[in-house]
Order: C-alpha cells, then sequence, then structure tokens
C-alpha cells in the first residue's frame, strides 16, 4: 500500500516544491512509491486523508498556527521541507526589523494587511518528525528522507559543520581567500554545494546541534571581521535559532 | 642514483599519459595551492610544491567508496565495485610517503582490506625530495622529510635536471619502457643530491623543543591533567578539518545508500573523524566522547600514545595539514607537545632521556570480508515489548562457528548494519540465536521481518569468552538487562559441557519483572540443582507479579557464597551497572583477574579499522568485547 | 442556463504558484462581483535589505521567488552594478543570457506541462497523464531536465544560483561543458516540435476571448530582449529601465496583500504574449515559424494565448542558447581563477536592474551609501503588475460564460488565472505601503 503524501506551503518561495518537480524522471519513480493526495501547486484535487505531510515555508500569522495545526491532526508523519520551515528562513531576517516598518506603514482598516509577527519554523507551532534543510533543498536529501520514511528509518542528518564535507571536496577554505564563511558552525549535508560553486557558505542549513559560537567569533576577529558583521552575517539564517539560545 | 634531464623527464610523464593504460597523477597548482589530480599533460605538474590540501591517501582510500551493490530482487545478490584502472602517482613527498606505509601496517593488522591493497598493490609512486615547506611543516622532527624507501622511484631536482633513485623493479621497467636518456650519475651529481636533502631541515619553521621519540611517554603521562586539555581545546568548532586533510587517519563510516525502488542500493564507506560529535555514540543515545576536551585528547593519543604502543610508530609525519586548516589553531602538534613537554617539566617531573619502544607483532590472516552471507529468520520468539529472540540459518548451510561472547553484524539492505551479540552456544548447531532490542534503524526493521525474511550476516567478530582458561572453576555471572544476551552464549555453553565446570551461579537484575528475558529458560534452571539461580528487579509496579528479590543487581551478591580465589566472575550489562557490581565483588576480596567483563561500543566495521568502538587504544571489536578487569581497569575511558 | 444564482468561490487557486482567491457571485444573470485577491503572507523583503551589504542583496532577493530565482538574482546584481557603476565583460553577459534562457525554459516547460496541460487534457493533474500519456510526459520531463542541466552548468543551481555574483561569476563552465550542452539542446529539437504538435492539437480548448489591453516588455533592437534593454510600452514607446516608475505605478488594493500597478489604463499584461507582442520580429527563426502555425501574430490580446506565447518562447530559447555558445566558442572562452571574487570599488549611488523573467518585467532599484550598504530598495513583480489585467479580464471574460454551469465558470476563470502563469508569492514580497 503506497502511503499518501500532501504538500503543503506557507511563507515561502516555494523553491522548495520545485525542487521535487526538479526531480525530473525520479519523480515517476516517487510516484511509484507514494500516492500525492494534495500538492496545490500541481494538482487540482485535493484530499485531507493523508499519512506524510511536507511543509515548506515559515509561519508568519496568527491565522496560519490553525492550517498548521490541521495539518498536524491529519498527518502521522510531518516534514519541514526548506530553511523557511526548518528553521526559519530568510524570513526570520525581518524579525529584527518588525517593529520598525509596521510602525511607520500600519494603518486604519488595512492593519489586517499586517497580521504578521515574528517569522518562525514550524516547530515552533506544531511537532515535526523530519526535516529537510537548506535554501533550497538538495534533491538527494530530500529522497534521503522519504527514502528514510518508506523503509520505517529514522532520517540521519549530520551534526556535523560543512567544513567536513568542504575538506572532503578539497576545496580551499573561504577564510584563506579572505572571505567570511560561516560553514564551520553550520549543519552539513548538502556536500559544501555553494563553496563547490566558488563561494561562501551562508548558512542556511541552520545551525549545527552544538555550536560552539564564541569559537567561530573568535575566528572571524582573529581574520580581519568585526563582531557586528558576525552578528551581521548570523541574522541571515540563524535568526530565529539564535533567538532561541 | 641516475640522472634525467628535465625535458625528458616532461617527455616521460607525457608518454605515460598518452599511453592510458594508467591513470596518471600528480600534483598540479590550485590558485596558489596545490593539489593532487588527473595529469592531461606534463606542463601541469608542479614538482616545487610546498604541500598538497588533501594527501594521496584519497586515492587509495577514498573519500567514499562503494564496498558492494546489492539487490533484494535478484535473490539478495550482492555485486563488487569494477576495478578501476591502476593508479601512477607523481610528486609524492617523503612524509606523505612514510604516511602510505603507516596506512599499509594498519590496514594490515590482524585482516587486510581489500578495498586498500587493490589499489595500493597496482599502484607506482613517484616520489620527490622536498624542495619548498610550508610553514606549518615539521617532518623533519618526526624523521620523515627524507627517506630512501617506500617509493618506486624518487626524483630529487639538480637544477635543469632530476636525480632518480629507482626503489622498485616496477620503478625500474617503467624508465627502460617510457623514459630516454637515462644517465648513470655524475659525482657532482651524488653530491648535490645529498646537499639539497640536508638543507630540507633549513627549510623547518616549527620547532618541537625535545627530541619526537618522547612523545608517547609525554602524553603516558598527561592523560588526567583535564585542565589542560581542556584549555587546549576550549575553541574547538568539532569541524573534523584537522583529522580529514590528515595522511594516517583512516577512521570511516559505513552506510546503505538504497535508490528509490528500495529494491536496489549500496553499501558505501566514507571517511569519518574522531574530533566529530557523534562519533562515539550509539543508537541508544549514549556517547563515549560527548565532551570536546575528551576528543580533542583522544586524537593526540591515538596518533602519539595508542597506534606507537601497537605498531612502534607516532603516527603523525609533520606534514602541517592539521595546523595550516585549523581555523581556531588549536590543531598544531607541535604547539600542543611543546606545551606539554613544559607543562610537564615544570611540575618538576623527570623526563626520560630516551623512549621505550614497544614489542610489536603484528600477523595478517586473510582479507576483512565486508560483504555479508546472506542467513534467513526462521524463528521469531518476542520475550518483552522491546526484545525479541531471532533463530537464524545461514543460507549455505554452514556453521556460524562462534565462541560465546563474539558477535555478527546483522545487515538489513537499505537501512545497515547493526551489531548483536550472539545468544546462543555454539554447542547449539545448524542456527545460531540473537536476541535484539529494538532500539535503532536496524533493529527496529529487524522486528518487523518476517519468519523467513533474509538478513545478512557478517562475522562472527570479537575475541569471545576464553572457554578452556574458565575449565574447573566456578562461575558466577552477573547480568544487567540486556546483558543476559551475550552472557546466555556462554552460559548455555557450560551447561552443555556442565561436568568441565565447578559451582555454576546466574544473577540476573532487570529494572521490572516485564523486562525479564528468557523467563521459561530460566525458570527451568531454578529447577535444576547444578546451578544456583537468583533475578531481581529495581521495583515492581503494582500491576506485575513478583515474588523473588527487589533491589539492584548488587543487592543479589551478598546472597551468594563464593570462593573469591576459584571463582571467576563474569559480567555483562549497561554502563553504569559495572562500577558498583566491580565495587561489590572487590569488597568480597575477588582478585581483578577473576573479573572478565563484555563490553559495548559504536560498532561498524566489526574488525578494528574504522575507529567507532575505540576505547582509548583498544578495539572493542576486535581486542574485546570480552575484557579481563585486570587489563583494563587502568584504561580511563573503559569503566 | 440563463440568469442563473452561481457563486464562485475558489480558495487557493491549483496549480499556481503562490495563493490567490477567486469570488464571482452572479445573480439572476448578472454579474454582482467578480474579485481576485491575493491572501498570500507578505515578506517584507524591501524591509529586509535595508542595512545589508552590496555584496549581500543578490543572496537575499534570489530568495524571493523559487522559480525565477535566476531572474531576481541579475535583476539585483543589474542595479547593485549599476549604483556603483561597474561593467560586465561581454563574456560575462552572454553567459548570463544563457542564465535566463535556462530559467526561462525550466519555468515555461514546467508551466505548459504541469500546470497547463492538464486543464486540455481534462485531468486535474500531471499525475493521471503519468499513466494515459506516459510517451509525452516523459518528453516534457526530458526537456525540463535539460533546462536544469543549463542552469546547473551556467549558474551551479536553478533555485537561488551561486555562481552569480556582483560583477560577474564566481565559477564559469568549461568550453567542453558548454559544446556537450549544445550537442543536447540540437538533438531535443525533436521533442521540442513534438510538443509544439502536442499544443496544435490542444489550441483551441482556450477560449477565443479579446479584452485589448496595453503590453509592456523590454525591447532590444539586435535581439528578443530578455537579459537587457529598454522598456517598452504598445501604447506610449520606449524609456530606460531607471524610468520604471513612470511606467509601474503600484497602489494598495484592500482585499489583496499583493499591490496592484497601472500605467496609461486601468491595467496593463506583462509577460510571454507581451514579449511577443513587441519584439515578435526578433524571435528566432524556429521560433517564428512556430508562432505563425499558430496565427500568433502581433497584437494578439487573448490572454490565453500567453500560454503559447510561452511555447514559442521555448523553442526561442533554445535555439537563441544555441547561438550563444557558438558565440562564446567562437570568441574563445576566457579562463577566471578558482573561487573568482571580482574586486568592486564600493560607492554610494542609486541604480536600477531591469531584466525579463518568465512572468514578465522585472524591476530591482537600490540605493547604497558611500560603504556600501543598502538605505533604501524597491522591487516591482511581474505579477503586480498583472493583478489588475487579471481582474478586468475576469471581469470582460465573465459575459462570454454566464450560461454555463458552475464547474465550466469555474475551470475558464481558472484557465484565464493559469494563463497568466501568476508568481503570487513573488508579488507579496513587500510590504511597504505608503497611505495618502
Amino acid at each position: 500500500m503506497k502511503p499518501k503524501v500532501a504538500f503543503f506551503d506557507f511563507a515561502g518561495c516555494e523553491g522548495d516544491q520545485l525542487q521535487v518537480a526538479n526531480l525530473e524522471e525520479e519523480l515517476l519513480t516517487l510516484l511509484g512509491q507514494v500516492e500525492v493526495v494534495a500538492f496545490r501547486e500541481v494538482m487540482k484535487e485535493h484530499n485531507d486523508n493523508y499519512e506524510i505531510a511536507f511543509i515548506e515555508g515559515s509561519c508568519t500569522r496568527l491565522q496560519d498556527e490553525d492550517r498548521l495545526k490541521q495539518i498536524r491532526k491529519n498527518a502521522k508523519i510531518v516534514v519541514a521541507i526548506g530553511s523557511c520551515a526548518a528553521i526559519g528562513g530568510i524570513n526570520s531576517l525581518r524579525n529584527y526589523k518588525d517593529l520598525e516598518s509596521v510602525k511607520k506603514t500600519v494603518y486604519g482598516e488595512n492593519a489586517k494587511l499586517f497580521d504578521s509577527y515574528a517569522a518562525r519554523p514550524i516547530d515552533a507551532i506544531i511537532p515535526v518528525d523530519a526535516y529537510v534543510y537548506g535554501c533550497p533543498i538538495d534533491r538527494e536529501d530530500f529522497l534521503h528522507v522519504v527514502k528514510s520514511l518508506l523503509l520505517g528509518k529514522k532520517p540521519e542528518t549530520p551534526t556535523y559543520p560543512v567544513c567536513v564535507e568542504c575538506k572532503k571536496n578539497e576545496n580551499i577554505c573561504a577564510f584563506e581567500r579572505g572571505q567570511f564563511c560561516v560553514g564551520p558552525v553550520t549543519r552539513a549535508g548538502c556536500n559544501s554545494c555553494c563553496v563547490n560553486e566558488g563561494t561562501i557558505c551562508w548558512g542556511c542549513r541552520g545551525f549545527v546541534d552544538n555550536p560552539n559560537e564564541n569559537a567561530h567569533k573568535e575566528v572571524l576577529i582573529k581574520y580581519g571581521f568585526t563582531v557586528d558583521e558576525a552578528i551581521g552575517k548570523f541574522k541571515l539564517y540563524f535568526g530565529w535559532q539564535e533567538a532561541k539560545r | 642514483m641516475k640522472v634525467i634531464s628535465k625535458e625528458d623527464f616532461k617527455d616521460f610523464v607525457n608518454a605515460l599519459i598518452k599511453d592510458d593504460s594508467r591513470h596518471v597523477i600528480g600534483v598540479k597548482a590550485r590558485g596558489n595551492k596545490f593539489a593532487f589530480g588527473t595529469l592531461e599533460s606534463a606542463d601541469e605538474l608542479r614538482l616545487d610544491y610546498d604541500v598538497t590540501l588533501l594527501p594521496p591517501k584519497k586515492y587509495f582510500f577514498p573519500q567514499r567508496e562503494t564496498l558492494f551493490t546489492y539487490d533484494l530482487a535478484d535473490g539478495f545478490s550482492t555485486k563488487n565495485p569494477e576495478d578501476a584502472k591502476p593508479m601512477l602517482i607523481i610528486g609524492v613527498h617523503p612524509y606523505d610517503i612514510v604516511a602510505l606505509l603507516h596506512m599499509d601496517e594498519i590496514f594490515r593488522d590482524t585482516k587486510s582490506d581489500p578495498y586498500y591493497f587493490k589499489k595500493r598493490e597496482s599502484s607506482i609512486i613517484i616520489g620527490v625530495n622536498i624542495q619548498k615547506m610550508s610553514k606549518w611543516n615539521f617532518s623533519s622532527f618526526m624523521g620523515c622529510s627524507v627517506i630512501d624507501y617506500g617509493y618506486d622511484l624518487m626524483l630529487t631536482d639538480l637544477g635543469n635536471r632530476y636525480g632518480i633513485n629507482v626503489g622498485s623493479s616496477k620503478g625500474e621497467a617503467l624508465l627502460l619502457k617510457y623514459a630516454k636518456n637515462i644517465m648513470p650519475a655524475l659525482a657532482r651529481d651524488i653530491q648535490i643530491a645529498g646537499q639539497k636533502k640536508q638543507e630540507v631541515w633549513k627549510m623547518v619553521q616549527q620547532k618541537l623543543d625535545f627530541p619526537a621519540e618522547l612523545i608517547p611517554e609525554l602524553l603516558g603521562a598527561s592523560y588526567s591533567r583535564s585542565g589542560f586539555w581542556e584549555s587546549h581545546s576550549e575553541k574547538c568548532l568539532a569541524c573534523g578539518s584537522c583529522v580529514l586533510v590528515c595522511p594516517t587517519c583512516y577512521c570511516f563510516d559505513v552506510k546503505d545508500n538504497p535508490d528509490l525502488t528500495l529494491e536496489q542500493g549500496e553499501r558505501i564507506r566514507t571517511w569519518d573523524g574522531c574530533l566529530l560529535e557523534d562519533f562515539a555514540k550509539i543508537a541508544s543515545g549514549e556517547n563515549f566522547r560527548a565532551t570536546r576536551p575528551t576528543r580533542y585528547r583522544h586524537r593526540y593519543f591515538k596518533k602519539g600514545k595508542y597506534l606507537f604502543d601497537r605498531f612502534g610508530f607516532v603516527s603523525c609525519v609533520g606534514c602541517g595539514r592539521c595546523s595550516s586548516n585549523c581555523l581556531p589553531d588549536i590543531a598544531n602538534p607541535v604547539n600542543l607537545f611543546n606545551d606539554m613537554y613544559h607543562e610537564i617539566r615544570n611540575s618538576g617531573m623527570q623526563m626520560p632521556s630516551s623512549a621505550t619502544h614497544p614489542e610489536v607483532s603484528i600477523s595478517t590472516e586473510g582479507n576483512i570480508d565486508y560483504v555479508p552471507e546472506l542467513g534467513t529468520i526462521i524463528k521469531k520468539v518476542p520475550m518483552t515489548a522491546y526484545e525479541t529472540l531471532f533463530e537464524i540459518r545461514l543460507d549455505d548451510g554452514s556453521e556460524l562457528g562462534h565462541k560465546p561472547g563474539q558477535f555478527v553484524e546483522v545487515s538489513v539492505f537499505g537501512i545497515g548494519e547493526a551489531p548483536i551479540s550472539i545468544s546462543s552456544s555454539p554447542t547449539k548447531k545448524k542456527t545460531f540465536e540473537l536476541c535484539v532490542r529494538k532500539l535503532g534503524n536496524v533493529t527496529t526493521r529487524m522486528h518487523n521481518l518476517d519468519v523467513g525474511a533474509k538478513v545478512g550476516i557478517r562475522g562472527p567478530f570479537g575475541n569471545g569468552f576464553d572457554v578452556e582458561s574458565l575449565k574447573g572453576k566456578d562461575l558466577l555471572f552477573v547480568a544487567g538487562g540486556l546483558g543476559i544476551a551475550p552472557l546466555r552464549s556462554l552460559f548455555n555453553f557450560v551447561l552443555d559441557r556442565r561436568k568441565d565446570y565447578g559451582r555454576v551461579t546466574l544473577l540476573y537484575g532487570c529494572k521490572e519483572p516485564k523486562e525479564m528475558l528468557f523467563g521459561e529458560e530460566l525458570a527451568l534452571l531454578a529447577s535444576r540443582d547444578d546451578v544456583e539461580f537468583k533475578s531481581t528487579v529495581n521495583w515492581c509496579p503494582e500491576n506485575e507479579l513478583w515474588s523473588g528479590n527487589i533491589g539492584v543487581i548488587t543487592t543479589l551478591i551478598p546472597l551468594v557464597e563464593f570462593d573469591p580465589e576459584k571463582t571467576t566472575t563474569i559480567l555483562c550489562g549497561p554502563p553504569v551497572m559495572y562500577k558498583f557490581v566491580i565495587a561489590e565483588l572487590k569488597s568480597r576480596n575477588v582478585p581483578d583477574e577473576n573479573i572478565i567483563m563484555s563490553l559495548e561500543r559504536r560498532m561498524k566495521c566489526g574488525v578494528g579499522k574504522c575507529g567507532h568502538c575505540q576505547i582509548n587504544q583498544i578495539y572493542v571489536c576486535k581486542d574485546g568485547p570480552v575484557f579481563n578487569y585486570s587489563k583494563i581497569k587502568g584504561v580511563p575511558e573503559a569503566l | 442556463m440563463k440568469n442563473q444564482n452561481i457563486e464562485v468561490a475558489v480558495h487557493h487557486v491549483t496549480r499556481v504558484e503562490g495563493h490567490g482567491n477567486i469570488y464571482v457571485n452572479i445573480q439572476k444573470g448578472v454579474v454582482e462581483k467578480c474579485e481576485w485577491s491575493i491572501p498570500e503572507a507578505p515578506r517584507f523583503f524591501e524591509a529586509m535589505v535595508e542595512g545589508r551589504s552590496w555584496n549581500e542583496l543578490h543572496h537575499i532577493t534570489s530568495r524571493i521567488c523559487g522559480i525565477c530565482s535566476i531572474g531576481h538574482s541579475l535583476a539585483s546584481l543589474k542595479a547593485t552594478e549599476a549604483a556603483m557603476g561597474l561593467t560586465i565583460s561581454e563574456q560575462d553577459i552572454k553567459l548570463r543570457k544563457l542564465a535566463l534562457h535556462g530559467e526561462n525554459l525550466q519555468s515555461h516547460i514546467l508551466h505548459l506541462g504541469f500546470l497547463v496541460l492538464p486543464d486540455l487534457m481534462g485531468v486535474g493533474s500531471v499525475i493521471p497523464l503519468a499513466s494515459t500519456n506516459l510517451p509525452e510526459v516523459k518528453t516534457v520531463l526530458r526537456l525540463h531536465r535539460l533546462a536544469n542541466e543549463m542552469s546547473n552548468l551556467v549558474c551551479g543551481r536553478t533555485t537561488h544560483p551561486q555562481r552569480l555574483i556582483p560583477g560577474g561569476f564566481s565559477k564559469i563552465p568549461t568550453i567542453k561543458e558548454l559544446t556537450e550542452l549544445r550537442k543536447k539542446l540540437q538533438d531535443s529539437i525533436p521533442s521540442l516540435q513534438a510538443v509544439a504538435e502536442l499544443f496544435k492539437s490542444l489550441v483551441d480548448k482556450f477560449p477565443k476571448f479579446r479584452r485589448e489591453t496595453e503590453f509592456i516588455a523590454l525591447t532590444d533592437p539586435n535581439e528578443y530582449a530578455l537579459y537587457d534593454g529598454l522598456i517598452a510600452s504598445s501604447d506610449t514607446g520606449t524609456a530606460p529601465a531607471r524610468e520604471y516608475l513612470a511606467f509601474a505605478n503600484e497602489y494598495v488594493v484592500p482585499r489583496s496583500t499583493a499591490k496592484w500597478a497601472k500605467h496609461v489604463r486601468e491595467s496593463y499584461m506583462v509577460g510571454a504574449l507581451a514579449r511577443l507582442n513587441i519584439n515578435y520580429k526578433r524571435l528566432s527563426p524556429m521560433a517564428r515559424e512556430t508562432s505563425d502555425k499558430f496565427n500568433l501574430l502581433p497584437m494578439c490580446h487573448n490572454p490565453f494565448m500567453n500560454n503559447i506565447a510561452q511555447l514559442v518562447e521555448v523553442v526561442h530559447g533554445f535555439e537563441d542558447s544555441i547561438r550563444l555558445i557558438n558565440e562564446l566558442e567562437a570568441a574563445g572562452l576566457q579562463s577566471q581563477p578558482e573561487y573568482y571574487k571580482p574586486e568592486i570599488k564600493v560607492k554610494a549611488g542609486q541604480g536600477v536592474g531591469a531584466v525579463e523573467v518568465p512572468r514578465g518585467i522585472l524591476f530591482h532599484d537600490y540605493t547604497y551609501n558611500a560603504k556600501g550598504v543598502c538605505t533604501k530598495a524597491n522591487c516591482i513583480i511581474p505579477t503586480n503588475q498583472n493583478h489588475a489585467n487579471i481582474e478586468l479580464d475576469m471581469k470582460a471574460l465573465l459575459p462570454q460564460v454566464i450560461d454555463k454551469s458552475q464547474k465550466e465558470i469555474e475551470l475558464t476563470l481558472e484557465m484565464l488565472v493559469r494563463a497568466y502563469d501568476p508568481c503570487i508569492s513573488c508579488s507579496t514580497h513587500a510590504v511597504k505601503v505608503n497611505f495618502t
């Protein structure tokens, strides 16, 4: 019996769901293993009888909470896909700005437009069973989680930083190139794809479980970056996680 | 020594590349760094480099390697990976050659790793003497900056020509086939080459303040200096860089990677590192090296003491890669060892004038088998909510041939492998039993398999109990919780050969009655008069029936009369149990050597290679899991 | 049925990107209410980039959209480069054009194959088509994969491309990789033709609807403009990109978290149809042929034909990419160092980047201080510019279908929305509203 799966999206760019569509021919193989009963972006039909729910996007307003709770009720397994759903993602950048911009612009009856609060990952509202980190998610990583769920296995997520993958890929460290990299405190699992493409790690997969932030900050200062620059970089993706620590 | 002009050497390399029978690899520039890579032309070769990003070990022990592929649809068949083209690597520095020699000995310790050696034996190494040194390099202090062995050919830069030392018949044949205008060396060539090699010492920018041969002694005196390790590891990011770029590191992880059909897949091994947080974590969540200082210390001890004690070499060649890659700059062995040396000297301790070298005897008996055999589940008996007893028969009809106390690695293809102690005695022929607790991925899946389902079996592994030495003795078994499972293999063996042993007592404790394993069997024991059996539970919930002792396992020991000199005590249980049981036994004057225990750790390869089960210098999967207390009581991480 | 009472309430239209609602109330055959509204959560991007550095903006704004992230990155980079007075090498411009083609191809093929085709085949999604029409679905997947391979090769990744950086590329493909890609593009032409044939057989299922509207797109005298050009309006003519505010006048609509826009009429349209209407003469030969086969010639005012315009652009994209690779090969590909990061002299300034993304013309406008920190940002998304047109089209289309069943009316309106290929989460990128 193929398990029934459903896709949902909240405040996000839909890039993670696109990655699922980007499975190309493997999508057909995937469809041989699961039955998709709801995927608004791709199909008209919608059925609330599903076992696995994949959720993309952050929760950014009160009305999202009810939708999330309903999905949690319907599903046996909830998977957060993408940084926005898993850790708050780039949406959490504005958590630091919220008050200011809202103050300037909230007005009268349009206040409902601003039914908006600090962007948060979905596990701030409902318990989540598995995560596919990344902005966007890596297709292989997504398939790994799907395969694990189909096999009744707890998906393995690295607890070590991106440096491990960078070293295996024989990259030249960003710090040696005079650039600022958040890799040493970011969760691996992406195969250091951004450094492989010639840039740096921006931290889209969120913190490792026990980041040694102080050590990392000292490293940044040692390489000539300022604490403000460090704090600024950490806000890009770690906004919600930082606030919680 | 022979001599070849640089022009002719280029032609030699281009001829090798053109020939295409070998994968020609050399040192190439990467910006202002260097790395080994496939050569498209001799022009790319940069023999004047200082150090490569990754050492040449990546060719013999790759970052990711397929051990075998499996196909469940095709009768669970497995296939070994295809052979790759043999390699020819040009430009290996002496310290990296020594590192390969280290790896050779490590990978053939006890059993030989076929994947490593296939590549190693078919490849050709052309070394080059150091022309430039990175500022982190201290290989001269480690005796690795100049060598006269370990290569097929060795080049020395003499200006407009290279001196070539032939190191093997393979090297000789290579020159004959592909090189032109090889001349014998002239006296001036010999002298210049000699001078160049001496000049290498002048290039060293690091300074070790004491003779490197004292490193193991220094470490031996520093294990418990926790303040030292804490302060040195404070800035550790647990990023693993130091171990991943190291030419002598060889720890690896093994995983199953199914494809989306879930029918086919592969088992792979990948580089792992003891500095990473979860390296020593097991399915129950227990992490045997959970803190930064303990992991940080372990790396230095493994390199500088444990491998020294076993192989006689300090497993560090001084390449400096760890130092240059450590962002917070805490990985430089020179700094650490110097700090250690000065701290010990200042503490007034006497430093020995020379090192004591260990007795080294490494033997190799056959290849490691990474590919499992197939077995079928022929019986499945749930015993508690979490534990089920499986009876398994090997498909080819052969006996497992195990010793009591050994374990097997059970594969559920696509999920992975898990180490499970063998719970039945070898006197029970044709099949063997495993008591499996549902805890992680593999064990959970196993619980969902039906009778008739297939599993993969590797092993038996481990040293097992020395049944010969136990003959004639009185035996006191102390089992806690799931610890009864491995003890049962010995216990039933003893019962099958009852005459060979003296008094036999079994003490068994569980948290509560419903967790008792082998309930029916144990009930039968109570009716035997040649065995004493006592059981206890920590507590008994209201809805359960229990008429026996209530209290932790140690409360049973005073209830047993035994002669401490004549009795061998055999323990197995959760980590927390050992301390208390041993204390109780010691209070009864049981000598250390009369206490035997079976320990658990995170096991992957089962053959003492991947590094996960290490307790200090001991590989639990190979040197254990059965240990005599007298041998490990001094081992800090053991209990 | 004449004079019926019908309520059509489509909550979260399916097979579009983002969340949009259609609400129609017909009483006794008269349209009482017809609304297109956006309930999508606003995301505050324009506020988020304030205070961030010039070398971060493209990374952040790429996250406005998962489907047009290459386009957002490029518009963002162009704005930053314009503000700092940077020029990009010819080679990098060609590579950026290839990148945009990759994005356009991926998006259009996904849209046509996954989101539009099901309506034409009478099914709810592409999933049942995988059983009934497997060869066609496989062809679509194959073409889609090739488009992604192209983006991966040039940009590193289709979604949130890493290689696009201020001043150029952090890494470029080798000429071998490009020529291998070219061969794959050439070998795919028959598949393209098969897809065109398939749509030709189904095109009559689109309503024959016409409502005159203004079209706005980039234009260039020498090529079918996607990466660069002047802003062109079918009503008023051309202007440089930095004058975009004169064209795209955004305003707030109470029921919509996304802003709407207008120019000289009540609404205007952007996207493939707009581009084709304005730049038809600069389509590649095969694309022109395809367009002619469908009788799609300027000026076409049937929004449903936006779908066919996308199909024509797919053909153009393949042919033009082959041309670009030919040019790169002829000029010889200049290599660059690994991990390339161009030296940029940071200075204060303001710059506008305009780029055509699959759904239409996109503007990014940044102001930087002397330290290269962004003090103000404005982004105008294609779909914002289409929202007004969508609603007006719905209102004009309704009388044509008012006597049909509820289900048919619903489907027709949904197909209308889908024809625009809206990217709704993009359009709710910002809430920075000035009330007067």
